[in-house]
């Protein structure tokens, strides 16, 4: 019975707040467009959530990448605003992320630092980089290549007799956490990057290269941030260098909520986009019955609270303290 | 174990009691009211002015602060119109925010503009009119001056509302034959815009030394007039009669327009008459009226020594 709960505890949890909604919202919640809607809202956020579960995974963290997802925003719109294409603005965001992610990597492996103190420096750093290229402001209007902003707007239309359509962001997330999911849990780089977050000193001894590793794995974070920003920055068709901040609490929020139903309490990707989607149905329901704002933030930190809880409390009951 | 159980589902049960119980009773329309600022004071006026109406109006008021967050609200913008809204109230860009514009039109849900923007999904933009408040100040000016000397203009054309301010000053001071626009300053405003338009108009006030040279500074702001009086005060050429006027009458501006030194004026904008009005569109629209302007100016005030006490 513990076990059962505290492997599937999150997971009934989820059932009955989809539930809930659902019997609260019968005519809205449990309709396709909606689910859409969902995963459109969401998308960005799983993204992170996918990349910070790369570094979670090793036992760090990457406090940086909402400010990474801003200063790639910000790249973009500066290169559409110098007369570069789409293309052009793509790449030099995504080089940032790479770069961004290569120096929290430097810091943490090679320099030593602990990932708290060096992302929280790198986010200070790269936030102030995203308004000093910006000059503080929002980038919008004709300066944004209509194609960028109709990447957000757009995909595939599934039929129906009001058109449904598969949006493009949801199908990027898709990618990403189909990416992350194959390098973490089919590759033996992914295996070895489990086996540093088991202990990395076994692991370094049983010769896996840790500093190589951690490395590289912050510089996917970096790279993953940077795909978010540009995103976020499609789907607002607009720039701003703070624009991202919201995503990396949400991000780390979603990873425990994820590892709250994973065996081991172990970071999983797919367990992290469960945890997105329950954020992100939270929103979307508590919206639609007109809960005030703030009171839906208190109730998203008390579901946290009680994912975590459970899961402490099953594994309590198991090892019998 | 079972303890437990039995404790987290009463725990989820009372979550959920608490949830149902914080929803209101439906009753007249459902509008919602979507801003990433209300956390900025204006944007707090505007929010409980268009509240109160809405109260008299019997709505149901949804307020929606999504803490600076900008993709947020074109989430909740879809959101609310899957629930099926009556309207929708933005305090955002809408430029930023189209693809919740899109999906509200979809649904046939008309949206408003609360000092937000014009676009052509939002039916109307409550606001102020700036070109107003400009030609306010701008002709305070060119009377108190008698419609003769120079006159130092504080602009920033790179943001368009403080841009279309700009215009209306010069057309106005440009009707005037014997005044003569001596500078027309792009403070820099990384600091706030009072320091570099404080040295902005030292420069000024060294290369014209003669008292009366310098007879007025219109700013389209209230930053760079705070910063130009600090100047002439500081060059000691506060008794030269040099007629200054702001724009947005911020609190620094009211004191120093009670104080009754060099800045004389600025224009108050009415922030809850601005909520008021935006209840009131929406009650036309949704009363089936085709609003024919796409823009509602909300009239603002003169604020000069003979009312800053008494105007809000």
């Amino acid at each position: 019975m513990a076990h059962f709960l505290r492997t599937y505890g999150t997971l009934l949890g989820m059932v009955l707040l989809v539930g809930f909604f659902w019997i609260s919202l019968p005519d809205t919640f449990m309709t396709a467009r909606n689910w859409l809607n969902i995963s459109q809202q969401v998308s960005m956020l799983a993204v992170v959530a996918a990349v910070m579960t790369v570094v979670m995974v090793m036992g760090d963290f990457d406090l940086s990448v909402g400010s990474m997802a801003s200063l790639a925003g910000v790249v973009a719109a500066v290169m559409f605003v110098q007369g570069f294409g789409i293309a052009a603005g793509v790449a030099a965001a995504l080089a940032v992320g790479l770069l961004g992610g290569l120096v929290n990597g430097l810091l943490v492996s090679l320099i030593g630092i602990l990932p708290f103190v060096a992302t929280l420096a790198t986010l200070t750093m790269y936030s102030g980089l995203a308004f000093v290229i910006s000059g503080g402001k929002t980038i919008f209007g004709r300066d944004i290549p209509q194609g960028f902003a109709d990447f957000a707007r757009g995909g595939i239309a599934l039929g129906g007799d009001k058109p449904l359509v598969l949006p493009y962001l949801t199908l990027t997330a898709l990618a990403v956490v189909a990416l992350v999911w194959l390098l973490l849990e089919q590759t033996s780089y992914g295996r070895r990057l489990y086996a540093i977050g088991g202990n990395m000193e076994a692991a370094r001894l049983a010769g896996v290269r840790v500093t190589w590793l951690r490395l590289t794995a912050f510089g996917f974070t970096g790279v993953g941030a940077a795909v978010a920003g540009l995103m976020y920055a499609a789907r607002v068709a607009s720039a701003n260098p703070t624009q991202g901040a919201g995503l990396m609490l949400s991000a780390i929020a979603a990873v425990f909520l994820g590892m709250t139903m994973a065996e081991n309490g172990q970071p999983r990707v797919l367990a992290s986009l469960a945890g997105v989607v329950v954020l992100g149905v939270m929103d979307n329901g508590l919206t639609q019955m007109q809960v005030d704002s703030y009171v839906r933030e208190v109730l998203v930190g008390l579901i946290i609270l009680l994912a975590v809880s459970i899961s402490a409390l099953g594994r309590r009951a198991v090892t019998g303290r | 174990m079972a303890l437990q159980f039995t404790r987290r589902a009463a725990i989820m049960a009372a979550g959920f009691a608490a949830l149902s119980a914080s929803m209101a009773v439906a009753q007249g329309e459902k509008v919602a009211l979507i801003t990433p600022y209300l956390a900025q004071p204006g944007t707090q006026f505007y929010v409980e002015a268009f509240q109160a109406r809405a109260a008299e109006l019997g709505w149901e008021v949804n307020v929606i602060d999504t803490a600076g967050d900008v993709a947020a609200v074109i989430a909740r913008m879809e959101d609310v119109t899957t629930q099926g809204v009556s309207a929708i109230v933005i305090n955002v860009d809408p430029a930023q925010v189209g693809a919740g514009l899109a999906a509200a039109a979809a649904a046939n849900i008309p949206v408003i503009g609360m000092d937000a923007g014009t676009d052509p999904l939002v039916r109307a933009n409550v606001t102020s009119n700036g070109y107003a408040m400009a030609a306010e100040t701008a002709v305070y000016v060119a009377n108190r001056i008698a419609g003769a000397g120079n006159v130092v203009m504080f602009t920033f054309d790179a943001f368009p509302p403080v841009q279309v301010r700009g215009v209306v000053a010069d057309a106005v001071f440009a009707n005037f034959p014997d005044i003569k626009v001596l500078d027309r300053i792009t403070p820099n405003v990384d600091d706030g815009g009072i320091a570099d338009s404080r040295a902005k108009m030292e420069a000024i006030l060294a290369a014209n030394p003669e008292p009366g040279s310098i007879k007025a500074v219109w700013a389209a702001w209230d930053q760079p007039a705070l910063g130009a009086l600090q100047a002439i005060e500081a060059a000691g050429r506060g008794g030269e009669g040099i007629v200054i006027t702001g724009i947005d009458a911020n609190p620094q501006a009211r004191d120093a327009i009670a104080a009754g030194g060099n800045f004389e004026a600025s224009v108050a904008q009415d922030f809850a008459g601005i909520g008021r009005t935006t209840a009131d569109t929406v009650a036309r629209v949704l009363a089936g009226e085709v609003l024919r302007q796409n823009v509602v100016y909300v009239p603002t005030v003169l604020i000069t020594a003979a009312n800053v006490k008494d105007a809000k």
